[in-house]
């Protein structure tokens, strides 16, 4: 069950990610979704503020727990017009805290210690970043695993590049969806596990506006909700959000870069449940909304 | 001897901003086919991200500033090729309704009280929120001065927005508030649910809510549905649905709809939302639409440092009220 339902304002009460049970780690579950925050930033960034955006990404979360609120019915995709089944969310997603901010190596071993024992325990890590360097941590935690990247800067020519910030040597993906999609499969190897990484930046600046390294030519919501929808149908290991800076400044108070990670991870964590649409796996059925 | 500057306004004779510049009027000089104007300075039924309190006074400080871009009687209209008229020749700004905090009721019908008599004079009230809320005592005020200016006279209703606020009640907030507003109104007595249309809704929505909308003929054309099939046609079709049978229109203007890359400055911020062109050419659609009130809510100055979403709804209001602020070059 969900911590607390309706009548609660949003601003109120205990927050964890989209009012999600709370749990030790001890107790995650194969196919649970495990949200784990790493308030943590680089010192050597260009601007302060990483470190606040597990909260900023829990506090928009909350704004989509209103399917467990008894008061509504069950919710609609307006444009497919097709009944979203989310019974489970609440039996398989758990928010188990974030790593305590401690020194440095401190809390790259404690990362690396929790990736390892969710992924152990067959459960997937929603890990909610802070800095982009823990990444390499969670990668580390997970062996053998492939890597699939949105946004962010190219480090691994084996990685599987979505819109990846230029460098100079990387090549941008311009080409379709569609055609993307197909090479992704033909480069996935489900004896591997799985490890998503998904920074701000892959969305066009004007757009999130809230991204320490803004990029012209990133991709809309739409496109990147359809990848991780991909991807959450993959069994995946970890996905873990990095590059948002909530204290961006005179941009803290618009909300765009959490509120845009948050929509687009829902198609993640939706797919991954076995909810959402046109998902051949799916755990419940979907049924056309009467006209 | 002391030669009068006859543009320097002496101070605190009209202090603030008015909407477009217009004259500041008590509402029993309004004249029959103006724009009266009343501001909602209320954000209290929000449920969440506040400030659209502050949303009045910078409309009427963007649609001025605006507005002195565009000299009147002398600028030209580029989409229309008609020219500028001088906003007191058909808007009167009535100033702002009293707000009871924490007394909905009394809120509701001070709104509702000076829409009521501004529609019973026959002008056009544009109300200006406050969150959403609002727009239900502006509507319930028109339909009350409709009912008395002719009794038999029936509204469609548009509302473009990324949200149907179509709930009967809301958490904590219970029945009146930002997400209850449009069910409000399909309770008036001069209007059906079947003259009911909603554009721009995006993401998901509330079962419930929608099979009822759709149960008793309302329509709704989602933000793909103005991608695809483009706001001219989009609005062509809804607002034929909203006024078969009817022979005027209320219209409620969301904000909220516009994508909030464009437009942060919101409540209630929606993605994969239209765009500002888009929005624009979707009230362009009702140049000739018989209006009978309308208002625009959800302009919340706080949430938006850099103000482009106070510029972008003064804009709206520009698209809308363009039928009244311009005339034919050759019309004097």
């Amino acid at each position: 069950m969900p911590l607390r339902s309706a009548p609660l304002p949003r601003m109120a009460g205990q927050l964890s990610f989209m009012r999600a049970q709370t749990k030790a780690i001890c107790d995650v579950r194969p196919g649970d979704l495990a949200v784990l925050g790493v308030p943590f930033e680089d010192t050597s960034a260009p601007y302060a503020g990483q470190s606040l955006a597990p909260r900023a990404l829990r506090e928009t979360s909350v704004y989509f727990g209103w399917h467990a609120n008894p008061q509504f019915s069950h919710p609609v995709d307006i444009d497919a017009r097709q009944h979203i089944q989310t019974d489970g969310l609440h039996e398989r997603l758990c928010d188990l805290g974030d790593i305590s901010p401690e020194r440095d190596k401190t809390i790259h071993t404690a990362l690396r210690a929790a990736a390892s024992q969710i992924s152990r325990n067959g459960a997937c890590a929603v890990i909610l970043g802070g800095s982009d360097q823990l990444s390499e941590t969670v990668k580390s935690a997970l062996p053998k695993c492939q890597t699939v990247q949105l946004g962010g800067m190219p480090r691994d020519a084996r990685d599987f590049h979505i819109a990846p910030l230029p460098n100079g040597s990387a090549r941008i993906c311009k080409s379709n969806t569609a055609a993307q999609l197909t090479r992704f499969s033909q480069w996935r190897d489900a004896s591997k596990p799985l490890f998503v990484r998904f920074d701000l930046s892959v969305f066009e600046t004007s757009l999130s506006a809230l991204c320490d390294r803004p990029r012209l030519g990133g991709c809309d919501l739409d496109t990147v909700a359809q990848w991780l929808s991909a991807l959450g149908q993959h069994e995946a290991s970890a996905i873990m959000l990095t590059g948002l800076n909530p204290n961006r400044p005179g941009m803290g108070v618009v909300k765009v870069g959490q509120r845009l990670m948050v929509t687009a991870l829902l198609a993640f964590i939706y797919a991954r449940l076995g909810f959402g649409i046109d998902h051949p796996g799916r755990l419940t059925s979907k049924e056309n909304v009467p006209i | 001897m002391i030669t009068t500057i006859t543009t320097f306004r002496p101070p605190l004779s009209q202090p603030g901003f008015r909407l477009f510049d217009g004259p500041l009027c008590d509402m029993a000089d309004v004249n029959s086919g103006q724009i009266g104007v009343v501001g909602m300075p209320s954000d209290w039924t929000h449920s969440s991200r506040l400030g659209t309190r502050f949303g009045p006074e910078a409309l009427r400080k963007a649609t001025t500033i605006l507005q002195s871009m565009r000299p009147q009687g002398v600028s030209i209209d580029p989409d229309t090729r008609r020219r500028t008229v001088p906003a007191r020749d058909w808007l009167v700004d009535c100033g702002d309704a009293e707000v009871t905090a924490q007394d909905v009721e009394a809120t509701t019908q001070a709104i509702a009280e000076m829409t009521e008599g501004l529609t019973v004079a026959g002008a056009i009230p544009l109300a200006l929120g406050g969150d959403h809320y609002n727009s239900f005592p502006a509507c319930l005020g028109y339909s009350r001065g409709l009912a008395k200016r002719a009794p038999d006279a029936r509204f469609g209703y548009i509302q473009i927005d990324g949200h149907l606020d179509f709930s009967d009640r809301l958490g904590a907030w219970g029945s009146h508030n930002h997400a209850t507003n449009a069910r409000r109104i399909s309770e008036l007595p001069n209007m059906d649910v079947s003259n009911m249309v909603w554009v721009g809704i995006a993401g998901w929505v509330d079962g419930g809510d929608l099979a009822l909308i759709e149960k008793q003929g309302g329509r709704i054309f989602s933000a793909s549905d103005v991608h695809k099939m483009g706001a001219a046609e989009v609005m062509r079709q809804a607002l034929a649905h909203a006024m078969e049978g009817c022979d005027e229109l209320y219209l409620s203007i969301d904000i909220d709809a516009m994508d909030a890359g464009y437009l942060p400055g919101t409540g209630s911020i929606v993605h994969s939302g239209i765009t500002p062109r888009q929005y624009y050419d979707l009230l362009d659609g009702l140049a000739e639409a018989p209006l009978g009130g309308l208002d625009i809510v959800e302009v919340s100055p706080p949430l938006d440092p850099s103000e482009r979403t106070e510029f972008l709804a003064a804009e709206m209001l520009f698209r809308i009220l363009r039928r009244f602020r311009t005339r034919p070059v050759t019309e004097q």
